[in-house]
């Protein structure tokens, strides 16, 4: 660790020789799952019983989990672009890498689009948004450009000010006096169809299923034994902190009032009035969105960043942070026109292609890698018998 | 042949350009010492150009045979009153008395001085005619006997020195009052004072080619990394500088990251400190004629503790460090946030606030950021002219300041009193962070968060936190992380960052800078009133004490 010169050491290979540790990661996911699901009107399609629909859909995320537990025990030291080229061939395999790099810039673009949007809405609205997006951008870009162990180490940092946040929201919606638990009553009031669907449909992939983005980091893992807990434990409770949210948003607002704001926590905490100087604490909503949707950009885009270095063979990824950069800053310009008509694409999106990200690829990589494994044992077992 | 080839190369250097400033060596002398004394001293005076503070003293001892005998010292750099007593008169009184029987060659008579004669502290034989100039320009008095190419040189260094007196950039109202001084010994010795092992190691070295200025390293052998020992030494070892002046430039030669304005070793002038931090596995660097020492490596959390903090109690230690750490954050965004909420968020501010900032700010023709960007070049100013201006007059620039930029700018309606209070309250801020490299790295710092939050507000301010915490993880402090402990997050270091526990429970030094003999306390299991039999006396005492 002493006198190493960091420089030329990832200048030495592909891949960067950074590590992670495992609290790092810890960090990164729990800041990754926040990111803008805290905050929107999230699983509200399930009316009262969002909260069990959250659930459910972590459900899922955990059972997505284990494929992508699978994937990465059959090829720990690959990233996801790395073995889909080993499982579907050099060909196929480098064009769903390509396609994974485009998807995971795509959601950057996305994220950085809905957070310039909620700024332009909510505080500064005579701000143009290409200003914004590109600080946004450029701030990105250099802590990409120093490496994903200072992004580590940075996440380490602003998970502790985000628990900080979190806690002092808390105590303050509970004191103020808001809460009222009838909101959430009764119980399966619509029954169980809505839950599943938005369990299946909406909170499964996000952010649950978006998790796929760490099979791209978990090369850098300095113990990679310890990789299954950690996933499990940032999945579990960000899980919870999200259901817990979604509750208290309910539980103040009442289901209508969640249903029609797009940012139903600014709401939440804008009815906290102690002594009548305590009040309008947004600042505490928009410091956590902030910070978690800064993690969130920068982990998909240091992906698929790394993404591209794998697939082109490139030195390092320091090289194309500020051209790619650019092109984020008019892809996100470019994106749609209007909030609304943004609305509507990621929608779409979201019910028509993550999907295939999320779950159908691993799935066949899974299915690929099982009949592939099946053939090699036959054939080592033949040859033993001969 | 030497200067046959300087001249060759000179003459080619001329004739291409004659315009350039030309490259050359600082002239050296090296002819050897003589075994004829005139000549030495000739060109002794010739090396030194002939000054007029050297102090040539010959005279001729020796019984049977004379001898010519020099001493050769600087004036102001040697103590006249050891010369006087421990040199030049054992000398002569050997020649006036008349049963002893000096040797008659001049190379056993030399050894017969050496050996029996001179009784100063450490004598020295000098072959080498370059370590004599150098130790006779670092205050040794030169011995030369002629017929021999020998000196002697004795230790009767002297001259005058600053006292040691209370340290003045780091007060502590507890704790020791004395300072480093600009001697190197007298501020080594201070250290070994307080540490008295074996293992406490002391290496000397000398750098810059023309200063030649000593510098020591101080660690304690068993708890420093090697690892650490050893890339200081690399780095010392890189320099190439004609002058080292002072402790500064040291540090700016070894320093890991030039562009990061975080100061990235610790420097201080208390021996306490000092002490304290070598016994946690770090390094300290003295420098020769600098009262200020450097510690590393050093992490960002060691520049909001102070000395202080471990002879109060624990509890009020951890809150000065809290107090502390909130002057810290209010210096580096206080004034931003000020005008982030006023600029683009007044909706954020509470209204009866927000009625009274505003009515305040009625008339007053800046925009919020200007009016703060003058109070607070007007404050640096102030502060600036406050250490550099003479004693005497200080008092009239605390009255400008106060006067004139508090009250009149105020009632001539130019800048709002609530600007002043801001600017008042980050300066005082400022002034309760301990280590004065810090203060200017946030007071620099302060400026870009107030451009970011005059640009984009809170989000700009936010984005300008989260960057500025990225780059303080990115730097290394020779190979620690900066932000150690909190990043990556050392769970069992966080008992002696933000809060300090009671010395007992201080059981472990740093995990990453030590790396070797992490535990330093023994057992804490049974601390508190003791066992049971001096239970009883304990009891008889309170009893005692209960009755009237």
């Amino acid at each position: 660790m002493l006198g190493l010169n960091h420089q030329e050491m990832r200048d030495s290979s592909t891949m960067e020789k950074a590590k992670i540790s495992a609290i790092q990661l810890f960090a990164l996911m729990f800041l990754f799952e926040m990111g803008t699901a805290v905050i929107i009107s999230y699983g509200i399609d399930a009316k009262k019983d969002s909260w069990l629909a959250i659930m459910l859909g972590m459900c899922v995320g955990i059972i997505l989990f284990f494929i992508y537990y699978f994937l990465f025990r059959q090829y720990p030291n690959l990233p996801l672009t790395g073995y889909t080229r080993k499982i579907f061939g050099k060909y196929l395999g480098w064009i769903i890498g390509l396609l994974y790099i485009i998807f995971f810039l795509y959601i950057t673009v996305h994220n950085i689009r809905s957070f310039g949007e909620l700024l332009l809405s909510s505080t500064m609205p005579k701000t143009p948004l290409l200003a914004l997006i590109i600080l946004m951008l450029l701030a990105i870009c250099y802590v990409l450009y120093l490496g994903i162990e200072v992004l580590g180490r940075t996440a380490e940092v602003f998970i502790v000010i985000l628990i900080l946040l979190g806690l002092t929201g808390n105590l303050f919606i509970f004191f103020s006096g808001n809460v009222d638990l009838h909101n959430l009553q009764p119980f399966l009031e619509n029954g169980w169809k809505p839950i599943l669907k938005t369990a299946f449909l909406e909170t499964s992939s996000f952010p649950f299923g978006q998790m796929v983005v760490f099979t791209m980091l978990l090369p850098y893992l300095n113990r990679p034994e310890s990789m299954k807990k950690v996933w499990l434990f940032a999945l579990i409770l960000s899980g919870l902190v999200l259901c817990w949210t979604a509750s208290l948003n309910i539980a103040v607002l009442g289901t209508e009032n969640v249903e029609r704001s797009t940012f139903p926590l600014l709401s939440t905490i804008g009815k906290v009035d102690l002594f009548e100087f305590i009040q309008r604490l947004d600042v505490i909503v928009v410091f956590t969105l902030l910070i978690t949707v800064f993690f969130k950009a920068s982990i998909f885009f240091y992906c698929a960043l790394i993404g591209i270095v794998d697939l082109f063979k490139l030195k390092n990824h320091q090289q194309i942070i500020l051209p790619i950069g650019c092109i984020l800053i008019f892809w996100s310009m470019s994106l749609a026109s209007n909030f609304s008509e943004h609305i509507g694409e990621s929608r779409y999106v979201d019910s028509y292609i993550t999907v295939y990200f999320h779950i159908i690829i691993p799935l066949l990589m899974l299915v690929v890698t099982l009949i592939r494994n099946r053939f090699k044992k036959n054939d080592s077992s033949e040859s033993n018998l001969t | 042949m030497n200067s046959a080839m300087n001249r060759l190369f000179k003459k080619r250097k001329k004739s291409k350009s004659i315009y350039k400033f030309e490259e050359t060596e600082i002239p050296s002398t090296d002819q050897g010492i003589m075994a004829h004394l005139d000549e030495n001293l000739a060109n002794i005076k010739e090396a030194l150009g002939n000054p007029g503070d050297l102090a040539i003293r010959e005279f001729k001892m020796g019984k049977p045979s004379l001898h010519k005998v020099a001493i050769i010292y600087i004036n102001g750099l040697a103590d006249k009153m050891i010369i006087g007593s421990f040199v030049i008169e054992r000398l002569m009184e050997n020649v006036h008395d008349s049963e002893n029987i000096h040797p008659k060659e001049p190379s056993e008579l030399f050894t017969y001085i050496k050996e029996n004669i001179l009784t100063v502290g450490t004598v020295e034989d000098i072959t080498d005619w370059n370590k004599m100039l150098l130790s006779l320009l670092s205050g040794q008095t030169i011995l030369l006997i002629d017929g021999y190419n020998h000196a002697i040189g004795c230790s009767a260094q002297g001259g005058e020195l600053r006292a040691i007196t209370e340290p003045t950039t780091e007060p502590a109202v507890r704790g020791p009052k004395e300072s480093f001084v600009e001697a190197l010994i007298t501020n080594t010795a201070m250290v070994r004072h307080r540490i008295k092992s074996p293992n406490l190691r002391v290496e000397m070295m000398k750098l810059g080619k023309v200063t030649q200025t000593e510098v020591a390293l101080m660690y304690v052998n068993g708890i420093v990394n090697d690892k650490l020992l050893a890339e200081v030494k690399e780095r010392l070892d890189k320099i190439e500088a004609d002058e080292i002046v002072g402790s500064n430039t040291i540090e700016e030669w070894i320093i890991d990251d030039f562009w990061t304005p975080w100061p990235t070793i610790l420097k201080t002038e208390r021996p306490d400190v000092v002490q304290g931090e070598i016994q946690e596995g770090r390094v300290a660097v003295f420098v020769d004629g600098t009262p200020t020492t450097l510690i590393l490596p050093a992490i960002w959390i060691q520049f909001l503790h102070t000395a202080e903090d471990y002879y109060l109690r624990w509890q009020f230690a951890s809150f000065l460090r809290f107090i502390r750490l909130v002057g810290f954050l209010i210096t580096l965004i206080g004034p931003s946030l000020f005008i982030a909420f006023l600029t683009y968020h007044p909706e954020l501010i509470p209204t009866p606030l927000l009625i009274n900032l505003t009515a305040q700010r009625q008339g007053i023709p800046f925009p919020v950021f200007i009016e703060a960007l003058i109070m607070e070049f007007t404050f640096e100013v102030l502060r600036e002219a406050g250490i550099r201006m003479p004693r005497q007059i200080g008092q009239a620039v605390s009255i400008v300041g106060a006067l004139v930029l508090g009250e009149a700018a105020v009632s001539a309606g130019i800048v709002s009193s609530s600007m002043v209070i801001v600017v008042a309250g980050t300066a005082i801020a400022s002034f309760t962070i301990p280590h004065a490299t810090m203060t200017d790295a946030v007071r620099l710092l302060r400026f870009l968060m107030m451009i970011l939050a005059a640009t984009f507000g809170l989000y700009g301010l936010g984005l300008g936190v989260i960057v500025l915490v990225a780059h303080t993880c990115s730097i290394r402090s020779f190979g620690i992380p900066y932000l150690t402990p909190f990043a990556p997050i050392i769970l069992a270091d966080w008992k002696d960052t933000l809060v300090r526990a009671p010395k007992p429970f201080l059981s472990t030094r740093p995990r990453l800078i030590s790396q070797l003999r992490t535990k330093r306390t023994g057992t804490t299991q049974n601390l508190g009133p003791s066992s049971r039999e001096h239970q009883t006396t304990n009891n008889q005492l309170k009893r005692d004490s209960n009755e009237p």
